[in-house]
């Protein structure tokens, strides 16, 4: 009776109305997002004696040299290689390990599930600011303070409770007679991996690739406890020397700022394409 | 019989091939300082050469009660609480809402929203609390705006009062309206505030009434900043609109991902028997993306409380600690000077407790009231 | 004839090899900061000057400085040469006594160049000289536009009372008497309140409470609360102002928006010309018209023309370095850092105004830091800088620039302050 009603006039109304709402806040969402970008590539042509009389027109003189300056002061080109080895590195690793051993959790009955997987639950709840410390303590132990190789492993290891978690669940949902049929087919695991569950997992390694390049992308204390050496940082540790409360040339530091946001929005448009099918692809046809 | 145990053996050596080079990264990465801050939460350490320094010791659960009866920490959980019921009912719900608008292409351009959506997630949180510092700043856009509003306001006030007197030796009646403009603190601006303000005013020219007017705006006019953000709770509010905005894109895509997973020809069969879209989104939709709800729940709850850098680039914490959260507690016990690490890791620790908690009661939840998944 | 050049390179380079020294250097850099391509420089020409020494440098600012310095701490691994507050920000260093002792290293004969000040091993957390500071800070200095006070028939003010008389022709002008930009908390106890509470109880009062022989909540330091609270009250600093961050403060001085902003003497660099841009928040010609002054004489003051200070920052060498090449080096560069050539480039910069005291003041020195030497010699009596202070706990300074923030606010009354910070004090000691 009232589900009949909803198809009259009123509800369509009602429809009408909905969809304006949901156009009405997504604009507000939309504003929100492009203007603290466009803010920021404002400011960045500013200098700092202009950004303080004026902080949101936009520049009276248009200053270039913010950008050179802040390049070679942050020392930019150094950093942006290693920037692009840890966040591709960690990204794949991460994608890589999550999808396997989400596939043997989710599909393969073992007793040891229950302990392995809710041992990667609880390392979803630490807060990284509390390990610091020690694992300062443990890459000096292991010898392998001031290498790449401590980044990618550390970037991994903390990637990895999310991108199990979500891996799991998602493959959980796969329906398991898929499996089962391919068994009864005479089919091992790792066919089966390779054959049913790599194809049909793209949604979820996606959502992994944008949630760690994001991450590992924009990531500052773990690196800066890892390394000291310059050639192996990566960029928000070079746009860390730009920020502070004593900051006098604020040009400068929005430049920095750009510089630093500038590949991952770049990114984001070229392959968002990309990302809204891989995010929709393998889509299960009962 | 060899062919099953056969295959018990090839599905044991496939199951460990595929999950123990994930649990040894994991263990290798997190295993020690998990480790590590449990005891040094239970320890007297005091700074310095941790192994090999100078000795301590373990007091035992010390730490944990200095934590709880401090009144900050209270103040910092309810902060903690107030993100994560703004995770849990405001992202989830608006991120699951924009997934399915943009799923069932109900606006245009479902692909330039889904991309608008998700951006916030990417903008460096450095440009997020520099932006955020200047909109709200007595000299940003929107005292700008509150003040040229009151402004003209104030002056129809003054002109109101001085001009009914004709001149400009005003009665102190007069003179007290004037005051009261200026609120409670204006009468201590002067050391006789009546005869103060009469003389300065009898010393303007007639001619120069504009300017007089004009100046006593100057002196009078309560200039409105955003000093809702300096009370309790209320500071709070903006904080959590910041990541309502960041974070209900993550949500839209995951939402979205689990959806495409739903065979669409269910959907269109029932459209074409009758459905709306409201049915199809109860019917079909909700049952089939529970699991997901719960795990994006359990990613809000764990996420809500393990957050730090975003506040702490919003507020720090500021004004006066109201706005402060666990990891900011932590952080300043450990970082600020005080080097307390057996306090801020009694802090990480219970933390952890807590969020396990909101999990268990979500999964409860789920397995009381949840639907089905396959 | 090829292979006896190539073997005799080859003998260089490893004879050049084992001669060479490496020093691990944690070095506290801002890149956006006048003076940093000074600082570059400097770093440069020790590395040309000395071959045989190799720098191995680290360079952090801000928080990331100080949590690594922790993580190394806690590791045992420090740097040989690291940079060190003299207070609770590097507690630690001092603490276990993580840093050489300065005096014994470097010997009196070499420290007899700079102010006692600076050598006072009291101002430091450890009691030891753990760092030679290199400059000795005035945090609460008025700069003040003295154009301002004269433009409005107004004389350029020495007493609350004439601040308070210019407060309502200058407001009616739209110029607010007095600046105090604390959003960030710590400006309004260690840019103000520290002086105030100086002229008011004295250093003697935090002795007390140290001893436990006075109390946060007796009428003397409720009093010094009080003095903050007027200040507020009368409308010579702007509630508003609690929502202006320590980095705006200079554009809106430097634009007219106050006569008077109350800052660190370390701030003169943000007005002057910046190399890197060429540009000035005060061009050098109008820095005439500003002043810098001590905080005005306050009704009922116990201690006059007293100011709160504290020392600097400065080089420290790590403790666990054993005698040797090694230590030599790492003497050598402080002995590089603290001479009178990188001294005089950095007060050029308006980082600050050495301790080294054979320092000859920079050509070309812009009039505004000009006029700090000036400053110092009229106002040799100082007082605490409260989060500086000796054994009092960083919670105790913490709560006390919250109940300034608070008193600005009026969220708080003096007393309820005074009790906050006298638990916070309680609390603490145990």
């Amino acid at each position: 009776m009232s589900e009949r009603l909803e198809t009259t006039a009123l509800g369509r109304l009602g429809a009408g109305f909905a969809k304006a709402l949901a156009y009405a806040v997504m604009v507000i969402f939309a504003i929100m997002t492009i203007y603290p970008l466009f803010w920021l590539a404002m400011n960045s042509f500013k200098s700092t004696r202009e950004f303080q009389v004026n902080m949101l027109g936009l520049p009276h003189v248009w200053v270039f040299d913010n950008f050179k300056m802040a390049w070679d002061f942050g020392e930019f080109g150094k950093l942006f290689p290693n920037s692009i080895i840890y966040t591709a590195g960690a990204t794949l690793g991460v994608i890589a390990l999550s999808v396997l051993a989400g596939f043997a959790f989710a599909k393969i009955p073992s007793r040891a599930t229950k302990w392995l997987y809710g041992s990667f639950i609880v390392g979803i709840l630490l807060t990284l600011n509390s390990l610091m410390i020690p694992l300062f303590i443990e890459v000096n132990v292991l010898g392998i303070y001031n290498t790449r190789f401590a980044v990618l492993l550390v970037y991994i290891g903390a990637g990895l409770p999310i991108g199990i978690y979500l891996a799991t669940e998602y493959i959980k949902a796969i329906p398991t007679a898929l499996v089962e049929s391919a068994r009864i087919d005479g089919a091992g695991y790792f066919r089966i991996f390779w054959r049913i569950i790599l194809p049909m997992s793209v949604p979820v390694a996606t959502t992994l690739a944008i949630l760690n390049i994001t991450g590992t992308w924009n990531e500052f204390a773990l690196i800066n406890i890892l390394v000291s050496k310059t050639e192996l940082k990566s960029l928000p540790l070079g746009i860390y020397k730009f920020s502070g409360s004593l900051s006098t040339d604020y040009g400068k530091q929005f430049a920095a700022l750009t510089i630093g946001m500038a590949p991952m929005l770049l990114f984001y448009v070229a392959f968002r394409k990309q990302i809204t099918k891989g995010v929709s692809a393998g889509a299960v046809k009962g | 019989m060899t062919g099953a145990k056969r295959i018990d053996r090839e599905a044991g050596r496939a199951y460990w091939f595929m999950s123990l080079p994930a649990f040894v990264i994991y263990i290798v990465v997190m295993a020690f300082p998990i480790g590590l801050s449990i005891v040094l939460s239970l320890s007297d350490y005091s700074g310095g050469k941790m192994f090999g320094g100078e000795a301590w010791h373990i007091v035992g659960f010390d730490h944990y009660l200095r934590a709880i009866q401090d009144p900050w920490f209270w103040n910092a959980l309810k902060n903690n609480f107030y993100i994560v019921l703004i995770s849990v009912f405001g992202q989830l719900p608006l991120g699951f809402i924009f997934a399915y608008i943009i799923y069932r292409r109900i606006v245009k351009w479902p692909g330039f929203w889904q991309g608008i959506l998700y951006v916030p997630n990417i903008i460096s949180i450095i440009v997020v609390g520099l932006l955020w510092q200047s909109i709200f700043s007595p000299s940003g856009p929107i005292a700008q705006v509150v003040n040229d509003l009151s402004t003209n306001r104030f002056h129809q006030q003054l002109v109101a009062i001085i001009g009914s007197q004709g001149h400009l030796n005003l009665s102190d009646s007069a003179i007290q309206a004037v005051l009261k403009l200026g609120g409670p603190d204006a009468p201590n601006m002067f050391a006789n505030p009546i005869p103060d303000l009469r003389g300065m005013i009898q010393a303007y020219p007639s001619n120069q009434y504009g300017v007089l007017i004009t100046d006593l705006t100057n002196l009078l006019l309560q200039k409105w900043t955003p000093t809702f953000l300096n009370k309790p709770n209320i500071a709070m509010l903006p904080v959590l609109f910041v990541i309502l905005w960041m974070y209900t894109g993550m949500y839209l895509i995951l939402f979205l991902a689990n959806m495409q997973k739903i065979d669409t020809q269910v959907i269109e069969s029932a459209r074409i028997d009758g459905a709306n879209e409201g049915q199809v989104m109860r019917h079909i939709i909700l049952p089939a993306l529970s699991g997901t709800m719960v795990n994006s729940a359990i990613l809000a709850i764990s996420g809500s409380l393990s957050s730090f850098a975003l506040i702490f680039a919003l507020t720090g914490g500021g004004p006066s600690r109201i706005t402060e959260i666990l990891s900011i507690y932590m952080y300043n016990s450990a970082f600020l000077g005080q080097h307390d690490f057996p306090l801020a890791n009694a802090i990480a620790l219970i933390t952890v407790i807590i969020s396990m908690l909101l999990i268990v009661v979500t999964k409860v939840f789920e397995s009381r009231y949840g639907g089905k998944e396959d | 004839m090829k292979k006896v050049i190539i073997a005799l390179m080859m003998v260089a380079v490893t004879f050049g090899a084992m001669a060479q020294v490496s020093l691990n250097v944690l070095n506290y850099q801002q890149a956006d900061q006048a003076g940093y391509q000074e600082d570059v420089q400097i770093w440069q020409d020790f590395q040309t000057q000395n071959p045989d020494i190799k720098l191995n440098m680290e360079v952090l600012f801000n928080d990331p400085y100080h949590q690594k310095l922790q993580a190394y701490a806690a590791a045992g691994t420090l740097p040989d040469v690291f940079y060190v507050w003299p207070g609770a920000r590097s507690a630690v260093i001092h603490e276990k006594h993580l840093a050489k002792d300065l005096t014994k290293l470097l010997g009196t004969e070499y420290l007899s160049h700079f102010t006692g000040a600076a050598t006072n091993p009291k101002n430091e957390l450890g009691g030891y000289l753990a760092e030679l500071p290199q400059s000795f800070t005035y945090t609460s200095v008025m700069y003040v536009n003295k154009k301002a006070f004269t433009d409005n028939g107004l004389k350029v003010p020495t007493t609350y009372a004439d601040l308070r008389a210019a407060v309502p022709r200058l407001k009616a002008k739209g110029i607010a008497v007095m600046m105090l930009p604390n959003k960030d908390g710590w400006p309004g106890q260690s840019c103000f309140f520290s002086t105030v509470a100086g002229r008011m109880v004295g250093d003697k009062f935090f002795n007390d409470v140290l001893a436990g022989k006075a109390k946060f909540t007796d009428k003397p330091f409720v009093d010094a609360l009080k003095v903050v609270e007027n200040f507020y009250k009368d409308g010579i600093i702007q509630r508003t102002d609690n929502a202006i961050g320590y980095g705006e403060g200079p554009g809106l001085f430097a634009q007219g928006k106050a006569a008077i902003i109350l800052d660190g003497d370390w701030r003169t660099g943000a007005y002057i010309t910046d190399k890197a841009s060429g540009k000035a928040l005060i061009s050098p010609d109008d820095q005439h018209n500003y002043a810098l002054m001590n905080l005005v004489a306050l009704p009922g003051e116990k201690f006059p023309g007293v100011a709160s200070a504290v020392a600097g920052t400065g080089w420290a060498i790590a403790d666990s370095l054993q005698a040797g090449p090694k230590l030599d080096a790492a003497v050598k560069l402080i002995k590089y850092l603290y001479s009178p050539e990188v001294q005089a480039i950095r007060w050029g910069t308006g980082a600050y105004v050495p301790t080294r005291t054979d320092v000859k003041p920079p050509a070309g020195l812009e009039p505004l830091p000009s006029l700090l030497p000036a400053f110092y010699a009229e106002n040799s009596k100082t007082c605490y800088v409260i989060d500086g202070i000796n054994g009092l706990d960083p919670t105790v300074a913490t709560a006390i620039n919250n109940g300034i923030v608070d008193i600005g606010n009026n969220a708080k009354d003096a007393v309820q302050v005074a009790k906050d910070v006298e638990a916070a004090f309680e609390a603490a000691k145990k």
